[in-house]
């Protein structure tokens, strides 16, 4: 339900942060109480990275305490 | 264009609706979904098979380390929302429940009951319609509805957009009507100074540990449709047991918006706060 808004939030936030530059991998952190199912997140990434410069960019979840919804890092891609 | 992911698909807009003057605005369009997306034709494939593989741009392409709230842009709205009515001292509630619990109807028996003790502005979030703001406006109190569109909830942007609209009087009450759903909402902060649950005599008394977020983070939990307490075989004690089970220090309050019996109570905490 909610998990396609806030893989958006995350595309976002990661975008503001690496401009136009081509991301490879983004780690999260959840808790239990944050209400978040990872499945569908998974879900919904391909689908809101499609055509951006997150293309292809994997998803790692590290589990976390209570209600925490971080997004810990993300990797660049190399530069040729 | 964009048939897979959907995203041009009107369902993903979100709107909002005066019903006095039936003017629309769109808040955000169906394209949103992918911000900047690009939807002229360009070679790119996907790698996704490819992911078990040591990957190519490997170890050693730039880590950018964050640390940043997923969350943390609603939340910045919602503190400058909540910033705004306590500046005014207007007191903002988020009320939330699932489809059916009775919410509308607690609303037009709440602008009825308090008259002109203190202004009360409605905003109204559904998916879809402007039923409900109408219901509330005919009952007598300024409403603005919110069309999420394929949404589940409200977040803090359109509510900062709707009082921009209703722009409310210091000292009034602004009641925001969540979309029926007690899963989503709990999640987003709206710059509410309370959330209200509302749940009915018609749900089963174990809602509240079925649902055990939404109920945690309200304050206050209204217990509806108690005139139908008895023929559907509703167990009060045990459900304020649960309510308490997960939320030990909310504030229970047993109601009939229907009948108006016990709303004295739901009003002491609208005029008190």
């Amino acid at each position: 339900m909610h998990e396609l808004g806030l893989s958006r939030n995350i595309v976002s936030i990661v975008r503001e942060n690496a401009g136009d530059k081509a991301v490879t991998r983004v780690k999260l952190a959840i808790g239990p109480l944050a209400c978040v199912e990872t499945k569908a997140l998974e879900f919904c990434w391909e689908i809101v990275t499609q055509d951006s410069p997150l293309d292809g960019a994997k998803l790692g979840i590290v589990e976390a305490e209570a209600d925490t919804f971080l997004i810990k890092e993300f990797e660049l891609r190399e530069l040729a | 264009m964009c048939g897979t992911c959907g995203c041009s698909d009107p369902a993903n807009e979100v709107k909002m609706v005066d019903p006095e003057t039936g003017q629309e605005t769109l808040l955000r369009n169906g394209s949103l979904l992918h911000e900047e997306h690009d939807h002229h034709g360009h070679d790119h494939h996907h790698s996704h098979e490819g992911d078990d593989k040591p990957h190519v741009h490997g170890p050693n392409g730039e880590i950018i380390s964050l640390e940043q709230a997923v969350l943390s842009k609603n939340d910045q709205i919602a503190e400058r929302n909540r910033g705004w009515f306590e500046g005014r001292g207007v007191l903002a509630l988020n009320l939330v429940s699932s489809p059916g619990a009775g919410k509308t109807t607690l609303l037009e028996r709440t602008i009825k009951e308090i008259g002109d003790q203190r202004p009360v502005y409605v905003i109204e979030g559904d998916q879809m319609t402007s039923n409900d703001a109408e219901r509330v406006r005919a009952a007598g109190a300024k409403a603005i509805q919110i069309n999420t569109g394929a949404g589940c909830h409200l977040e803090a942007d359109m509510i900062s957009d709707a009082v921009n609209q209703l722009n409310p009087v210091s000292g009034s009450i602004v009641l925001i009507e969540n979309v029926g759903n007690l899963v989503c909402p709990s999640m987003f902060d709206l710059g509410e100074k309370k959330k209200v649950a509302v749940i009915s005599t018609t749900e089963g008394e174990d809602k509240p540990l079925k649902y055990p977020h939404m109920f945690r983070a309200s304050e206050v939990v209204l217990i509806n449709k108690m005139d139908i307490a008895e023929v559907v075989e509703f167990d009060e004690a045990e459900c304020r047991r649960n309510i308490a089970k997960v939320n030990p220090k909310a504030e229970v309050i047993s109601v009939s918006a229907k009948t108006g019996s016990n709303i004295e109570k739901w009003l002491e905490v609208l005029t008190i706060n």
